[in-house]
């Protein structure tokens, strides 16, 4: 008796690849432990990506309490990070394995 | 080292609390030593590997890997702590009368320690693979000595742990009667917690809309930093400025726990003569129950037409369901089924939805009845080609072990075709094949057509016609008389209520073709969709 081939539920459950990010882009860096630069100015209201680059060959961790952002950063490599939209004001993030050195704030406007 | 100690301290703090949960819960059962255990080799094996493979998963999936993994974890650690509340309230009081015939001593029997062996390994997994991450930077950065390195993982280590255990021996100083009360409710909060933690993941990978950036804000009192925040965050699910969706989600979470152990957790009452007997009172009550125990359940697959386009970047709440209506005796009346799904599109040509059913057959109580995920892959962009094609796939586990689990596939297609006195109108076709596995599964390929076509004479209202059709083996379809066949009208209609969302509805009565379909069967659908 023929039964159905299990193959098209791989195909089914198969994801495609998200389309490409439409929000207003800002970069940030992560070179020998610390933040480059150490303050963004992001507008309120509005849905920004965060891009963190780290340039240490040692993983970094972006993260922040005010955001509830925390993203891990493999050295070398970098990540993207959404957020907002947001109310204005003073947002601190740090780097949580090196928190004494790798620290900024987003300011929004 | 006071650092690197710190640290540490702070990503062990949630695995150490959750063991320690789990621990207390699972107090006098045979063997949770061994399983708690297991979960914990397992979760740091785990840690070493996302540590190992995190640049390749930070750059999975367009590089929301990570937020996918974490929320996976935590989602998977949601199902498997609500199953533990619900099987505990099933049988808790079991285990209660054996406690005491056993003196408090050992509580034998067959409890899921493997749901909390699995929640273990996931915290650890998790928090791990952090905690790996952090302690490998510091090891090649260079700069800290090998000794004052070690013994702040060590004194970081060992302070968790420390707290951990501290959890569970005051959970232990709980009379054991109420220890199960108490822990019910700890899980319950943790398992909330961690949906709303998920969603928070999926907020930031841009999955699911915040839906109000920090509703309240108590950071002024506790922030998360601290820890007593930390150790509230784990268990209780604590945010100081949480986002819409993740109060959302806690609210959600605590609502479907609490209900499916008391719909489902209830320990079963056999039907006795002298429910019989009760009902006797009523006599309608006492036909419904002898039409019951006369004729075969006339289980049939979902009455509703499936659409091929998906819904890009909305969340949907979906409760459709069906009620029959045929002579009292035939067995065929009366049968409900209700269906809840919720539904999320992340991708354009992708939407998921996961949903829980419950069925009340002719005279019977309502009850869960399975549980169902579901995928829609659209093949065609939307309204390029003549009709517009999708992939539909569905797996549904039944809450009841003797109960077949079942895999349903086919193609869903939709074209705005031909038209009467200027109205346009839409048709659809689904062609579903269902085959069940497991336990008590037949050989058989269940057939399920169904066909809408409807008249697009205005959003709020479109009326239509509808076809569907059961046959449980179509390699041997038997005589027409044992199959399912309906058919009856339908209204459709849709308002928009932006920026709060659409709101869909859909009414039909379906008249019954053959001996084996009741005369008559009600159908409604609502769909409540967000967009993101």
């Amino acid at each position: 008796m023929p039964r159905p081939a299990l193959f098209p539920l791989a195909l089914i459950f198969a994801i495609a690849t998200p389309a490409a990010a439409q929000e207003p882009t800002y970069t940030l860096v992560v070179k020998d432990h610390k933040f480059q630069p150490t303050e963004i100015e992001i507008p309120a209201g509005k849905k920004i990506a965060l891009i963190v680059k780290n340039e240490d060959p040692t993983p970094e961790e972006f993260e922040s309490v005010e955001l509830r952002r925390e993203k891990v950063i493999p050295g070398g490599e970098q990540i993207i990070v959404y957020i907002g939209p947001l109310k204005p004001g003073r947002y601190e993030f740090f780097g949580d394995f090196n928190p004494a050195t790798a620290r900024g704030h987003i300011v929004v406007k | 080292m006071l650092g690197t100690a710190i640290i540490v301290f702070r990503e062990v703090l949630e695995a150490a609390l959750i063991v320690g949960i789990v621990m207390a819960a699972s107090i006098g059962a045979r063997g949770r030593g061994l399983w708690v255990s297991c979960g914990i080799a397992a979760g740091v094996i785990g840690a070493g590997l996302v540590a190992l493979f995190a640049a390749k998963i930070a750059a999975a999936a367009s590089g929301i890997g990570q937020e996918l993994l974490n929320a996976t974890i935590l989602l998977l650690a949601v199902g498997m702590l609500g199953w533990h509340n619900i099987w505990m309230s099933r049988h808790g009081r079991e285990l209660a009368v054996t406690a005491r015939a056993v003196g408090d001593a050992v509580i034998s029997g067959s409890r899921p320690l493997y749901v909390l062996a699995v929640v273990v390994g996931l915290a650890v997994l998790r928090e791990g693979s952090e905690t790996v991450l952090f302690l490998y930077g510091i090891a090649a950065g260079g700069g800290v000595g090998a000794g004052s390195f070690i013994t702040g993982g060590a004194l970081g280590l060992a302070g968790g742990v420390a707290v951990g255990t501290a959890l569970y021996l005051g959970l232990l100083r709980i009379p054991t009667r109420r220890l199960f009360t108490v822990t019910s409710w700890m899980v319950l909060l943790l398992a909330a917690g961690m949906a709303a933690q998920a969603a928070g993941y999926l907020v930031q990978a841009d999955l699911l809309p915040p839906l109000g950036d920090a509703v309240w804000d108590t950071s002024g009192v506790l922030t998360e930093d601290s820890v007593l925040g930390k150790a509230l965050h784990t268990l209780i699910g604590y945010v100081s400025r949480p986002d819409g969706i993740q109060i959302l989600l806690y609210v959600a979470t605590l609502a479907a726990i609490w209900l499916l152990t008391r719909l489902v957790g209830r320990p079963v009452k056999p039907r006795t003569v002298g429910s019989l007997s009760r009902g006797a009172a009523t006599p309608l009550l006492v036909i419904l129950l002898l039409g019951a125990t006369g004729a075969g359940s006339a289980a049939h697959a979902q009455l509703k037409v499936r659409y091929p386009i998906v819904d890009y970047r909305e969340v949907e709440i979906e409760p459709f369901g069906d009620i029959t209506f045929d002579k009292p005796k035939s067995g065929l009346s009366n049968n409900q089924r209700y269906t809840i799904e919720y539904g999320f599109g992340p991708l354009p040509n992708w939407f998921v939805e996961v949903g829980h059913e419950l069925a009340a057959p002719n005279g019977e109580n309502i009850t869960y009845d399975a549980t169902e995920i579901e995928s829609y892959l659209q093949l065609t962009p939307t309204g390029k080609y003549f009709g517009d094609l999708a992939m539909f796939a569905e797996y549904e586990h039944p809450l009841h072990r003797g109960d077949p689990k079942s895999f349903a596939f086919g193609p869903l297609a939709q074209t705005e075709f031909g038209e009467i006195a200027g109205i346009g109108a839409l048709h659809t076709l689904n062609l579903l094949f269902k085959r069940t596995v497991g336990n008590n599964r037949t050989d058989a390929t269940e057939f399920d057509p169904a066909w809408q076509s409807r008249l697009l004479l205005n959003p709020l209202f479109q009326p239509g016609l509808e076809y569907y059709g059961q046959i449980n083996e179509i390699l041997n379809p038997g005589k027409a008389a044992d199959q399912q066949h309906r058919i009856g009208p339908a209204f459709v209609g849709v308002n928009n209520f932006a920026p709060y969302g659409k709101l869909k509805y859909e009414v039909g009565y379906l008249f019954g073709l053959t001996d084996a379909t009741p005369r008559g069967t009600v159908r409604f659908r609502l769909e409540y969709e967000i967009p993101f």
